[in-house]
């Protein structure tokens, strides 16, 4: 396969994913604010903080509210991961690369970017179009996840498009986690228990995890198990450790990828033998953004191993996120 | 179905569809009588329909423009044009006895040139064609074909004759919207396909794949092939990369592929480099190799010409190939028939009066007004004098033109050409058309059944670019026994 074409496969996938998993973080964060007792303020630049957005955002926008915040997130082409970037980008990347992927999979990213065009501003407006829109970005990916597992041959491009989309599934995985790191609560709060329990139930809702969970893990929704389920329990599609598992898999059919399948056998190790349990909100976070900044390093890897080998310079196709400072 | 009565009652061309009592042709009966079931709501209905349906399915072109440049919906006609089975098959066997001259005489002319020595197509034509390219002298490729892929432009005069109007053998396109428009019209309209017995035009990516695959210099293994796109930007992208999917190709560009010492050409997979065999090539000559032509060219791949000259690559078409892809060249074809198959024509050339010489360029010059005035290495439509709709002033600045290089122009009598009833505010107006079927040449001889119909949206026009105002339409080579029966 081109290296060329395999660049654009690679991202096209991270994009579809991220695009998926924005409008997941979108809505489990309008549940979140449904929630909040009268009192509670919802940290609106951490959320875009979390996202690792924040200084495309306040370079763009004066204030950090939830119109502004939407817009960015879901229809300002300004924002390279807004979900209609995403979608048009995958779009973009789907028509170099209609002679590698399933003639019916130009036609359903080509009309999920027409309907987006014309219903991303309805999103923005109201909470309850944006619920309608967002569900229906969801579901349209699901059909182009459906239609690569079942009419494309499972060649080596198949696995890349695997590929992208793990590294992206796992990186939006440790993001929606911290997103409870965005609400703070009136201090000495006596509902401040029962409230938690609802977050954390909106985390596990946005991730189509809930009922997963508590069929695996617990009928009580407490944070610890629910972190220790997203980040580490291989029987969860979603969770980061099931991710890495998969790129494993996928190198092991991939060529010269030794030390790529190493690498994410080492980092799959590393986190199932991390204890999260009893770490702080800010511990939390801190945690999770190490993790994010070692999924990028996978990425280079990946990036250098197959795409770049012949290339200098910056490579075609590829509109990275705002990196994130990760201070040690 | 309402004809647009006033457009056609002023009407003179000939009509594709209709005779000259405003009645269905009989290869056209059938549509008719399926037009005539479908109420006005429904067809303006489909008509939304097949618009959604472009849309949906991505068809475009581009358009470049100051700012920036704009994918455009690819505009589409509903109504189909028809022809019946036994005068296509005719025209059919006109394309591919043309498609074998022109080759012929282009390896002739990169060799012996015995049709010069002969007195037949004379020296100086030669010399002052833009397109010949001394890199390639001294060169057979494979089955001494040159021209692998032709689109020839078929125009219809008033009386009914069916005229070649040029041949183009550098890098043709349209293919892939005659086969989306078929794909449309099967979408829109599926209840016609039962009544009329169309036939089917989608093996040409099998063909064009085996013509390709013949070129191959390593005979017997599954040959990697890979169409040459100047990239996202190139108005045919679209064209490129529907055709790549369709034959299973590598889609590349230039920076995708490199020639190493051993003159073999490679592309940049993941696993290291991966030879190429055949290069289908969507590239104009002058980009292709900036070693040995434009050495500007950022498109093409250094080093391509050696591994071609070398045998180490098939590339279609050839480089050179466009030497016969010349307006004062197209005067000749008739000769150059005769001459290397010794047979007559099938297709007619329209006349054409040479303005290097003495005789025919005086007729010109005092003929501007009645005639068309066409450049000898243009493409596309540009360039041209069209001398009865001209000012008196546009005709007297082409003399000047003329008299300056007279081996670059040449002239033809204006046609009329044909028309066919087009949807136009829910009435059927005339709209005048062409017809540019694909011909293939490699180990055989291959034409499309039909080809893309392009069609001149505004009243009145000739112009059938697509970036020009021009729209398409699907074309039906309908089975003769079927009408008979139909019309019964």
């Amino acid at each position: 396969m081109l290296a060329r074409a395999a660049e654009n496969l690679y991202w096209m996938a991270r994009y579809l994913e991220r695009a998926e998993n924005t409008a997941r973080l979108i809505n489990s964060t309008t549940h979140v604010l449904l929630d909040l007792p009268l009192g509670a303020t919802f940290g609106w630049a951490n959320l875009i903080e979390i996202a690792g957005l924040d200084n495309l955002f306040q370079q763009n926008y004066p204030e950090a509210n939830e119109e502004a915040i939407m817009r960015f997130l879901i229809e300002d082409t300004r924002n390279p991961s807004s979900i209609l970037s995403c979608v048009q980008y995958a779009r973009e990347n789907t028509r170099t690369l209609r002679e590698v992927l399933p003639a019916e999979m130009w036609e359903s990213i080509n009309s999920q970017y027409l309907y987006l065009r014309d219903n991303a501003a309805i999103a923005c407006r109201s909470r309850r179009d944006r619920y309608v829109v967002l569900n229906n970005v969801i579901e349209q990916r699901h059909a182009i996840i459906g239609l690569v597992a079942g009419s494309m041959g499972h060649d080596i491009a198949y696995q890349i498009i695997k590929l992208g989309r793990n590294l992206e599934r796992a990186d939006m995985t440790t993001r929606i986690l911290d997103l409870n790191s965005a609400v703070q609560f009136p201090k000495d709060s006596v509902l401040h228990e029962a409230l938690m329990e609802r977050i954390w139930m909106s985390t596990l809702n946005s991730l189509s995890a809930y009922q997963t969970y508590r069929r695996l893990v617990s009928m009580h929704v407490r944070s610890d198990e629910v972190v220790a389920f997203l980040l580490r329990d291989m029987r969860f599609p979603r969770s980061v450790e099931h991710c890495l598992g998969e790129m494993e898999s996928c190198f092991t059919l991939m060529p010269k990828s030794q030390q790529l399948q190493q690498l994410a056998a080492q980092l799959r190790q590393r986190i199932a033998r991390n204890h999260t349990n009893g770490l702080g909100a800010a511990a939390l976070h801190e945690y999770l953004d190490r993790l994010q900044a070692e999924l990028g390093g996978l990425h280079d890897a990946l990036t250098q191993q197959y795409f770049h080998a012949y290339h200098d310079g910056a490579p075609p196709g590829e509109k990275p996120r705002t990196e994130i400072e990760f201070a040690e | 179905m309402e004809l647009a009565s006033s457009e056609y009652a002023a009407h003179t061309a000939y009509d594709e569809l209709l005779n000259r009592e405003l009645l269905p042709r009989p290869a056209a009966q059938p549509l008719f009588d399926y037009l005539d079931s479908l109420d006005e709501g429904e067809l303006a209905a489909r008509r939304q329909a097949v618009d959604a349906t472009i849309m949906a399915m991505g068809i475009t072109f581009t358009i470049y423009s100051d700012s920036g440049n704009i994918d455009r919906a690819w505009p589409f006609d509903p109504i189909p044009r028809v022809m019946a089975r036994s005068e296509w098959e005719k025209i059919q066997a006109g394309l591919k006895q043309r498609l074998s001259a022109l080759n012929l005489f282009i390896n002739d002319l990169y060799n012996e040139q015995r049709i010069i020595k002969d007195g037949v197509f004379p020296a100086e034509v030669l010399e002052g064609s833009g397109n010949f390219r001394p890199q390639c002298v001294g060169i057979t490729p494979r089955f001494g074909v040159w021209a692998h892929i032709c689109g020839t432009d078929l125009v219809r005069d008033r009386d009914g004759t069916v005229y070649v109007l040029e041949d183009n053998l550098r890098v043709p396109s349209g293919v892939s919207y005659m086969l989306e428009n078929r794909q449309i019209m099967k979408r829109i309209f599926p209840e016609v396909f039962r009544t009329t017995n169309i036939l089917p035009i989608d093996d040409y990516p099998t063909q064009l794949y085996q013509t390709l695959a013949a070129l191959s210099p390593r005979p017997g293994d599954q040959p990697v092939i890979a169409v040459l796109t100047p990239g996202i930007y190139n108005s045919a992208y679209f064209e490129h990369s529907y055709l790549a999917q369709q034959m299973g190709a590598y889609l590349v560009e230039g920076s995708d592929l490199l020639v190493g010492s051993d003159d073999v050409v490679y592309m940049k997979s993941i696993s290291g480099l991966q030879r190429v065999d055949v290069i289908y090539r969507r590239i104009d000559d002058g980009f292709l190799d900036p070693e040995v032509f434009n050495p500007d060219s950022t498109l093409g791949v250094r080093g391509l010409m050696r591994a071609w000259r070398n045998g180490k690559v098939g590339i279609a078409n050839a480089p050179g190939a466009g030497v016969a892809d010349d307006k004062v060249v197209y005067a000749f074809v008739p000769q150059i028939i005769r001459y290397y198959l010794n047979e007559e024509p099938i297709l007619a050339n329209v006349p054409s009066y040479l303005c290097m010489y003495d005789d025919q360029r005086d007729y010109v010059l005092n003929n501007l007004d009645k005639l068309v005035v066409k450049p000898a290495n243009e493409s596309g439509g540009y360039g041209m004098l069209i001398g009865p709709r001209a000012t008196a002033e546009e005709r007297a600045q082409f003399a000047e033109l003329i008299r300056a290089n007279p081996r670059n122009y040449m002239a033809q009598p204006t046609l009329d050409i044909s028309t066919a009833p087009t949807l136009v505010d829910g009435q059927l107006a005339p709209r005048h058309l062409d017809l540019r079927p694909f011909v293939l040449q490699s180990d055989q001889l291959y034409a499309t059944t039909g080809g893309l119909t392009r069609v001149a949206l505004r009243k009145g026009s000739l112009v059938v670019n697509s970036s020009q105002g021009g729209g398409s339409k699907d074309t039906w080579i309908v089975e003769d026994s079927r009408i008979v029966e139909d019309t019964r």
